[in-house]
Order: structure tokens, then C-alpha cells, then sequence
């Protein structure tokens, strides 16, 4: 009889330890995030679409050194260098990217580019939205990857 | 043989050549002494101090560029003070050098930045703001950056003692020592672009290359010079199908570094805008675009028409085609066409001297030879302008061997200031009056251009040594190809004699030939077409395609696979660089318009047509590895007299300039350019 007992107590406490870890997780703030009903909430290191920036004077940054293709182990970035003039002026550099293409196909986000960069021009943004039908849509030309103008 | 000297270098025992310097002894046990101003064939500098090593019982540290060895000698190139000497060397060097490497023309084959990479200081030590100086652009090609200069004269050296040019001097002293060129601003000068290869860092740039790619962007192709005879090796870099430099970065092929103007730069013509992409064909009074089918159909069915009645052909190739089109144009016309009237601009007497050599075997000069031999006599050509690598040979030859060089021209050349002795007389009556000298030489090479022909080349060989070894003088890049493939009416190839003469090329121009094929020349310049049907070959619309019925576009030299043979006879391979959309090689198009008559030649393929030269042309069986290697291979001279038929022409070169290259040179922009001034001009 004694053991029937303890049977029943033993039980009831194990579903309220159970019980309290379930009730006690409804209570806290959840982790779970509600996209795409709501915003995506980015940690600052995340790497997703990149991001060719502008200088304070909206010249852009890259000047066509060829280091971020060179690192690039999925050979992925594509470029064409051109001279800037004084009546067109496009980095801050004597050089500018006049091409600059990053296939996504083949973009594993390594963050490599962005680490061989030496004028921190190419960086990694949390933009992630990039599926496409399309494989031809995911070569990313330099006008989709750079910054707005300040 | 001097004698031998053995010394220690970092352990390693090894014995060298007395007079050795101790920088390439090193070099010979794996050892690599960094070394900015040091470079191989031009005069000791000792600017740059990057070359220090240790040296047992010696107070200080030495360079190794300008020590010789000495017996019993104990080097060091590895200890903490070695080390400590080229960090503080580059420290130097970089104190007031741009941190420019990402705009730079020069980086990732920046010497600059490979030393500092391995022996430099992780970080500066400077705070101070670096001296910025604007960049300077001093000709077409050339650009000079001040603040990443560093000194080390090597642009200095090769301009005067490689070019003997001297358009680059230094100014001031000391720290403010800079590189300057020749007219206060900017340069007249061969415009080689030497200075800009050779120069370690980016302090000296060229416009062309300027700004455009990366070297490991590039794919490379080393083929052969499409413009002078030299046939000097240039590397092509590609990038997207278009060729954005040309260099021979890697000193391999004949010439070593060596390149001019047109090697390496003239390439644009590539992609030029009149450049023709598509056949025409004449309708009515206009030629107008037609499909590659039409087209061949068209002459085919011409050809074949003429053929079966007996008609009259004749037949006009070129000296910038391969050795295997030529040999396939001339076959194609011989016994297909049933003509001989097959010629080309024949520019120097090369007839006349293979004839003049019979029984004298091996006597015709390498361009090696040129830089060995104790003495070279140049007679009747503007060697600076028109053969600028043999000129190159001979200055290097001088200041290596100290050859004792002879000139024979009546107007200035460049050579007197090398040479032992000038003449200021031409031809043969100019080597009278020093035959009594010539006589002395006993490893003499002889270089003629156009004043000696005909039957002077006999006279020539006769009043010079047996032993001396000989060039005659030949304007484009595969000119003495186009000879030895039998682009001549009275001999086959190999110099065997043809059954019946046909017409040279002069007197086809103004015969009434029922049909005339241009494959790649320009015959019609400033005459009007006599021939029936006229269809031409070519890269542009030149005087003569413009006259033509039917006009295939060709490929240019760079893009096809093939063979050259030079001046002095060598055999090179041409690597295809970049692909072309449009137009076909010369040999694709004999090849369809053979198939289009019904009738199967050989195929035309680059490979099987060699071989066939190898096997069936006197003095081509050269060693196939060495030929698809790259290499060059001489090729033999049939050694007996090649029997003329006909008088013999008067043979005239084009006397083209460093800056103009025939026909093409017109579509070279890069040449136009450097053209403008107009400085230069080949005396007759
Ligand atoms: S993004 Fe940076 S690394 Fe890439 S080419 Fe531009 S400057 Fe160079
Ligand atoms: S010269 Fe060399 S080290 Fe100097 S900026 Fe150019 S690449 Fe960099
Ligand atoms: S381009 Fe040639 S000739 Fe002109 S300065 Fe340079 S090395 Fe001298
Ligand atoms: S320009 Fe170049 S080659 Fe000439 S001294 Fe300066 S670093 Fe040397
Ligand atoms: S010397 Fe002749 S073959 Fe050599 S680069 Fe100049 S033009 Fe070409
Ligand atoms: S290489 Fe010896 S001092 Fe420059």
C-alpha cells in the first residue's frame, strides 16, 4: 500500500517539475522571432548582402584594387577599374571600380572580401532577402550594392 | 676558361668562375640575396644597399652585387645583422613612399612590396605627413610617379647602355636625387616602354596597361612580334577576349626582355573600329555584308569556273601570314589552281645569299650569335629603327664582349656611337674600304639590308672570310617564312626550282589575270586593279580589299596558332591569345574554300600542315619538342645553289620605323601617337 503511495507522490511531482519548466518558459520573453510579420533582428557581425560604401564626401570607397576578387575562394566578384578625370570624379582614389558584379550564386558570405578590403569599402550588410527564380538576377551589380548617397 | 674560385656561402661550399660576383654565385647554390639596383647585364650601381651581406673578416657588412669572389671567402646571408641591415634599408625606402599599393599599377608584381613582405618591418615607425608629388605623364606610354621611385637607376641604365637612347637622366643629389627625362617634361625617346618594365616598383607606369586590371586577373599567351622580322617573343595579357598588355616579363624567347614599341604595345589594331567582322561582297559598284556561305560560294564557284577553262591566276600572300598558310596558299595554287604566279613583297635578298652559301655550311647568323660574335658588320640598314632587337644585340655584344662593330651607310645611325668604325659610303664599295680589317675578323657577323642584293651578295660573301656568318635584312614578321614556304614564282619551297616560272608580283599587279587572290598584303596602293576578279584576305579595308569582288575577313597573328620564322631563320611557335567572333584565319578560309571546290588538300589545321613542312620542306625538320616549347629552332639553308629563273627584281624595303609597321602601323593607334612628332625617318 505504502508503495502505491509514494508511487502517486512521486509522480504529481514529477509533472509539476515538469510543469513549472513549461509555465515557467511561457512567462519569459520569447526567442522566436515573427518574421517576415515582423522585423528581423540582426546580430551587429552578421554577414548577408554586401554593401559598397561612400566616403563622408559621397565618393565611393572602392578604387578597384582587385584584393576583394583576389581573396574571394568562391571567385565570385567581377571588376573593370577606370581613371577618374577631373570632370568625373567617382572615388576618392585616382582609380574607381567602374564594374563591380558580385554573383550570388556562388557568394558564400565568407566575409573574406571584406577583410582583404584596404579601404573598408566593401562590407558586409544584413540584407538576406535574396531568393530569386531567376539564377540571372543574382549577379549584383555595383549599382544594386552601393550605399545610398549620405 | 678562368679559373675556378671555391667559397662558403652560408655553409654550402661551392666553386664559380674567378670574377663571379658573389650576389649570383648565390644564386647558383638557391640562395637569394634581395637586390633592388642590381640587374643582370647592365653596369654595377651599388644604389640600393638591399644586397648586404656578411662577409668573414671583412669590418662591415659588403653588397654582394658588386663583390666579386675571393678565395677561400665565407659568406653569410642569414645573420640577425643581415637581417637587421635589410629591414633598415626598406625602412628607407618606404620612409617617404605612397601607401599606394591598392591604386598601384605595380602591385601583386611589385618588388617593393615582395621584400618588405619578407624581410621588412610589420609597421612604420614615420608619423610624419609623406611628401606627395602629382604624377607625372611624360609620353603616350609613359608615366612616372616621383614619390614611389626608388632609386635604383635601373630605368637610367637600360635607357642608355640597353636602348642607347639616354632619354632618362638624374638630377641633383643625394636625397634629392630624381629621375628626369630628356626634354624637361616629358620624354622623345623609342618609347620601348624598357624603362617601365624593368623599373622594380610602380614609379614608372605605362598608359597603356594604365589603371586597367590586376596581373592575376589576366591570362597570358606567349606568342610571337607580329610586326618586324625579329620575331621577338611577347607575352600577351588577356583579359574578356581583349589583350590589355604585351611583355616578356618572363626574359624567356630570343629577345630576353628585351621588346620595342610595336612588340609591346601595337596591338590595338586588334580592335580597331574599321576592323572587318563579316565578308563582303561586291554588288553593283558597293560592297556589302554577306554571310561567310555566300561568300565562299561565290569565289569557289569563280575559282572552279577559271580553273576549268584554263584561266590565268595569280597569287599574292604576305609576310605577316604563318609559315603553314603560306605553305598552303602556295600549294593550294600550284596544284590546285594550276599556276605559279604566286608571289609576295619580297624586302631583302635572301635568294641571292642562300645561293651565294652553297658550300658554305652554318654560315648564316642566330641572334644569339649576333650578341657573341667578336665583330658584327651592319651594311645598308637603319638597324635602330627597323631591326630594334638585333640592334639591341649588337649594343649588348659591345658592352658585354667588346665586339668591334663596323657601319657602313652613308647617313647616321645609331650604331657609330658603338662602333669601331664607320663608313660613310654604301654597299659594297663602303666594305672596300675596310676589307683589309674585315679580312682580320675571325667571327665576324654580317647584317645587309637592301643596299647589297643581287648579285653584290655573292661579292659580298667572296670579299669577306669564309668563316664570317650572315643576316639578310628582311622587313616583317614572317618575310623570310614566306620565302622559304615558296611564296616565289620561280621556286618551290625550300628554294627547289619551280617547273615553269610564273609572274612576279610586280607584274601580276598589272596583268589582266582573270582572277587575283590577296591573301594579307596590300599590293594595290595607290594603282588600280588590271586582274578580272579580285579577292583579297585581310584584317581593314585597305587600298586594295577596297577594290576587291569578294573580301574575307582574316585573323590577326595573335589569334591563331602557327609558326614564324625570323630573320635570321629561327623557327617560333604563335600561341593564340585572344579569341576573335567574325573573322577566320587565313588558313580556315583556303581550307573552306577548298572544301567548297571539291577539293580536299590537306587539312587545314595548324598542326598537320607543320608537319607536313617538317617532313617535306628542306631545313625545317626541326625537334618538335623544342618547337612546342617555345623555343626557337634554326632551320637549315639547302647548302647548293638555288638556280634563278628570270632576272632578279629590285628588292626594296619598306624602311618602316620603330613607329610604323606597314599596313597595319596605320591601324596601331598607339604608334599614331607616338608618331605625331615625327622625329624619326629611314635614310635610303
Ligand atoms: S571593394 Fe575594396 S578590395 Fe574590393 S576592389 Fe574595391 S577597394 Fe579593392
Ligand atoms: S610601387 Fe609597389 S610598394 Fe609602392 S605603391 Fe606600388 S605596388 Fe605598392
Ligand atoms: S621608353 Fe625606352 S627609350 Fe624611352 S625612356 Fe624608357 S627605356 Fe628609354
Ligand atoms: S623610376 Fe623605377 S627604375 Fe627608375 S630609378 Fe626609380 S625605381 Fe628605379
Ligand atoms: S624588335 Fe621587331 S619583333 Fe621585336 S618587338 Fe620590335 S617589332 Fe616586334
Ligand atoms: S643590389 Fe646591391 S646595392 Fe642594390
Amino acid at each position: 500500500m505504502a508503495s502505491k503511495v509514494q508511487e502517486i507522490i512521486g509522480a504529481a511531482s514529477a509533472i509539476a517539475k515538469g510543469m513549472s519548466v513549461t509555465l515557467g518558459e511561457m512567462l519569459s520573453p520569447t526567442i522566436t522571432e515573427g518574421y517576415p510579420d515582423e522585423p528581423v533582428r540582426f546580430e551587429q557581425r552578421y554577414r548577408g548582402l554586401h554593401v559598397l560604401e561612400r566616403d563622408e564626401n559621397g565618393l565611393e570607397k572602392c578604387v578597384a584594387c582587385f584584393l576583394c576578387a583576389a581573396a574571394c575562394p568562391s571567385n565570385c566578384i567581377y571588376i573593370e577599374a577606370a581613371e577618374n578625370t577631373a570632370q568625373q570624379r567617382i572615388s576618392a582614389g585616382e582609380r574607381y571600380a567602374a564594374v563591380y558584379n558580385i554573383d550570388y550564386n556562388r557568394c558564400i558570405f565568407c566575409g573574406y572580401c571584406v577583410e582583404a578590403c584596404p579601404t573598408d569599402a566593401i562590407t558586409h550588410g544584413h540584407g538576406f532577402e535574396l531568393a530569386s527564380y531567376d539564377t540571372a538576377s543574382l549577379v549584383y551589380r555595383k549599382e544594386r550594392l552601393l550605399a545610398p548617397r549620405p | 676558361m678562368p679559373e675556378l674560385v671555391k667559397l662558403t656561402i652560408d655553409g654550402k661550399e661551392i666553386e664559380v668562375p674567378a670574377g663571379t660576383l658573389v650576389i649570383n654565385a648565390a644564386r647558383q647554390v638557391g640562395i637569394e640575396i634581395p637586390a633592388f639596383c642590381y640587374y643582370e647585364g647592365l653596369a654595377l650601381q651599388a644604389a640600393c644597399r638591399m644586397c648586404l651581406v656578411e662577409v668573414e673578416k671583412a669590418p662591415k657588412l659588403l653588397t654582394a652585387c658588386t663583390l666579386p669572389v675571393a678565395k677561400d671567402m665565407i659568406v653569410r646571408t642569414e645573420t640577425p645583422q643581415v637581417a637587421a641591415a635589410r629591414k633598415g634599408m626598406l625602412e628607407f625606402l618606404l620612409a617617404n613612399h605612397p601607401l599606394d599599393c591598392p591604386v598601384c599599377d605595380k602591385g601583386g608584381e611589385c618588388e617593393l612590396q615582395d621584400m618588405t613582405f619578407r624581410y621588412g618591418a610589420g609597421e612604420s615607425r614615420f608619423s610624419e605627413e609623406k611628401q606627395h608629388i602629382e604624377e607625372q605623364q611624360w609620353s603616350p606610354v609613359v608615366f612616372f610617379d616621383r614619390p614611389r621611385c626608388i632609386l635604383c637607376f635601373r630605368c637610367v641604365r637600360i635607357c642608355n647602355e640597353g636602348m642607347g637612347v639616354a632619354a632618362l637622366g638624374v638630377i641633383n643629389r643625394g636625397a634629392r636625387s630624381e629621375i628626369a627625362p630628356n626634354k624637361g617634361d616629358h620624354l622623345e625617346c623609342d618609347e620601348c616602354g624598357m624603362c617601365i618594365d624593368i623599373c622594380p616598383v610602380g614609379a614608372l607606369t605605362s598608359g597603356i596597361y594604365r589603371y586597367k586590371t590586376r596581373p592575376w586577373e589576366m591570362e597570358y599567351a606567349g606568342t610571337i612580334c607580329t610586326h618586324c622580322a625579329d620575331g621577338c617573343k611577347t607575352t600577351l595579357s588577356v583579359r574578356n577576349g581583349r589583350v590589355i598588355r604585351g611583355n616578356n616579363r618572363d626574359h624567356s624567347g630570343i629577345n630576353g626582355e628585351f621588346l620595342c614599341v610595336k612588340g609591346r604595345y601595337a596591338f590595338d589594331f586588334l580592335e580597331h573600329p574599321e576592323r572587318l567582322h563579316q565578308p563582303l561582297v561586291r554588288r553593283g559598284v558597293e560592297l556589302q555584308h554577306a554571310s561567310w556561305k555566300e561568300a565562299v560560294a561565290l569565289v569557289a564557284a569563280k575559282f572552279n569556273e577559271v580553273r576549268e577553262r584554263g584561266g590565268a591566276f595569280g597569287v599574292i600572300g604576305s609576310a605577316r601570314t604563318t609559315n603553314e598558310e603560306n605553305f598552303y596558299l602556295q600549294k593550294f595554287a600550284r596544284s590546285w589552281l594550276n599556276t605559279n604566279n604566286i608571289d609576295h613583297r619580297r624586302s631583302g635578298d635572301v635568294v641571292a645569299l642562300l645561293d651565294a652559301l652553297a658550300g658554305l655550311p652554318g654560315s648564316l647568323a642566330t641572334t644569339a650569335d649576333v650578341y657573341h660574335a667578336g665583330a658584327v658588320l651592319i651594311v645598308g640598314a637603319d638597324l635602330a629603327q627597323q631591326h630594334p632587337l638585333l640592334s639591341f644585340q649588337v649594343r649588348a655584344n659591345v658592352r658585354h664582349h667588346g665586339a668591334r662593330v663596323y657601319v657602313v651607310h652613308p647617313h647616321p645611325q645609331r650604331e657609330d656611337k658603338v662602333a669601331a668604325q664607320v663608313v660613310r659610303a654604301r654597299g659594297l664599295a663602303g666594305i672596300g674600304q675596310i676589307r683589309e680589317k674585315l679580312a682580320g675578323e675571325q667571327s665576324l657577323v654580317v647584317l645587309f639590308g637592301e643596299h647589297i642584293q643581287g648579285a653584290d651578295v655573292r661579292r659580298l660573301v667572296e670579299m669577306l672570310p669564309a668563316t664570317a656568318r650572315y643576316v639578310a635584312l628582311v622587313d616583317y614578321a614572317n618575310s623570310r617564312g614566306a620565302l622559304d614556304m615558296g611564296l616565289l614564282p620561280d621556286l618551290l619551297p625550300g628554294y627547289q626550282p619551280a617547273p615553269a616560272p610564273g609572274l612576279s608580283l610586280q607584274e601580276m599587279v598589272g596583268a589582266s589575270l582573270d582572277v587575283l587572290w590577296v591573301v594579307g598584303a596590300n599590293p594595290l596602293q595607290g594603282r588600280a586593279r588590271a586582274s578580272g576578279f579580285l579577292v583579297v584576305q585581310e584584317l581593314f579595308l585597305t587600298e586594295t580589299a577596297r577594290q576587291a569582288d569578294v573580301v574575307f575577313p582574316a585573323a590577326a597573328a595573335y589569334e591563331k596558332t602557327g609558326s614564324f620564322t625570323n630573320v635570321c631563320g629561327e623557327v617560333q611557335r604563335l600561341k593564340k591569345g585572344p579569341a576573335v567572333a567574325g573573322p577566320k584565319t587565313d588558313l580556315e578560309i583556303m581550307g573552306l574554300l577548298a572544301r567548297q571546290m571539291g577539293h580536299e588538300l590537306a587539312p587545314p589545321l595548324p598542326e598537320a600542315v607543320f608537319e607536313e613542312i617538317r617532313r617535306s620542306v628542306a631545313g625545317y625538320n626541326i625537334p618538335y619538342a623544342t618547337f612546342v616549347t617555345g623555343a626557337a629552332s634554326a632551320t637549315q639553308y639547302p647548302n647548293g645553289p638555288i638556280a634563278r629563273q628570270g632576272s632578279s627584281e629590285l628588292i626594296r624595303s619598306a624602311r618602316d620605323t620603330l613607329f610604323t609597321s606597314g599596313t597595319l602601323g596605320r591601324y596601331c593607334s598607339v604608334l599614331n601617337s607616338v608618331r605625331e612628332r615625327d622625329l624619326v625617318r629611314v635614310e635610303e
